[in-house]
């Protein structure tokens, strides 16, 4: 399998600078080995921190489930899936998956057509302010996604439009951090709220220096 | 490659290019992405159906 890197670049909040990272066009075993070894041990420390504080169950993370492994075999050699993962310090900061070939718009500006809908997208245990307590680790792989996602919206002719359906810990970053349109809860959706991107939100994001 | 299409098929490529705002290689790309999709799924045991969103009847689309 062929992987194109590009360069990127994520804020070390300890140094308070930013520090050279990476972006993989694929979900590679490389990868999936950190999610093993090093995220799913963190997230379960973190969610036994969040029950001996007794924060309720319904408040964790609801990602703590999510299977990388299972969900990257599931997309083998389908033509409209692709993986997504960024590296930085030597590990992996987060992955996404996109759907590019099933799903259409349901904002009614541009009912009907086609756009890349964000299957996945998880940030690295230790970026997580809802799973961390302290300062997330590196800052940026959430907005650097969307970026990413946007402009493969864009090469594939969609001009920009994304969608995706939000876990509750999320919502307030695609509402307002990435202008997205809410289109409120979708029942057929384990109830999670719908966000969706048109071309002009998409140019707004990126003109906010959403670059890569 | 070079693909060939009949009249009729090339009519129905350009209208949907224009209805989907698409290139017509964006649109050929979809349509495969979408048939190796239904593919796959239907080799797995699933079944293709159609969902009339007012009445909620369902047609299933026979493959063979």
């Amino acid at each position: 399998m062929t992987v194109e890197i590009s360069p990127i670049v994520l804020l070390n909040t300890e140094r308070g600078e930013p520090e050279a990272a990476e972006l993989w066009d694929a979900i590679t075993d490389a990868q999936l080995a950190d999610w093993e070894a090093e995220w799913v041990p963190e997230t379960f420390k973190a969610v036994q921190k969040l029950h001996r504080r007794g924060v309720e169950r319904h408040q964790w993370p609801q990602s703590r489930h999510w299977d990388w492994r299972a969900k990257v075999a599931e997309l083998k050699g389908l033509l409209g899936a692709q993986g997504f993962s960024i590296m930085c310090g030597g590990m992996t900061q987060g992955m996404m998956t996109l759907d590019m070939g099933s799903k259409r718009c349901l904002l009614e500006s541009q009912r009907g057509q086609h756009l890349i809908y964000v299957d996945y997208v998880e940030n690295a245990p230790w970026n997580r302010k809802d799973l961390v307590n302290t300062e997330p680790r590196y800052c940026g792989v959430g907005s650097i996604f969307i970026r990413t996602a946007i402009e493969v919206s864009r090469l594939e002719g969609f001009k920009g439009r994304i969608g995706l359906h939000s876990l509750p810990q999320s919502e307030s970053f695609y509402r307002n951090k990435c202008g997205m349109t809410d289109l409120g809860k979708d029942s057929n959706y384990q109830d999670l709220r719908y966000f969706e991107m048109t071309p002009e939100q998409a140019l707004i994001f990126v003109m906010k220096g959403g670059s890569l | 490659m070079t693909l060939n299409l009949t009249e009729a098929e090339m009519k129905v490529l350009e209208d949907l290019s224009v209805k989907k705002d698409l290139s017509k290689t964006s649109l050929i790309r979809q349509a495969l992405r979408l048939y190796q999709l239904v593919e796959v799924r239907v080799e797995r045991g699933d079944k293709l159906f159609f969902e009339d969103d007012k009445t909620k009847e369902k047609a299933e689309v026979m493959l063979l």
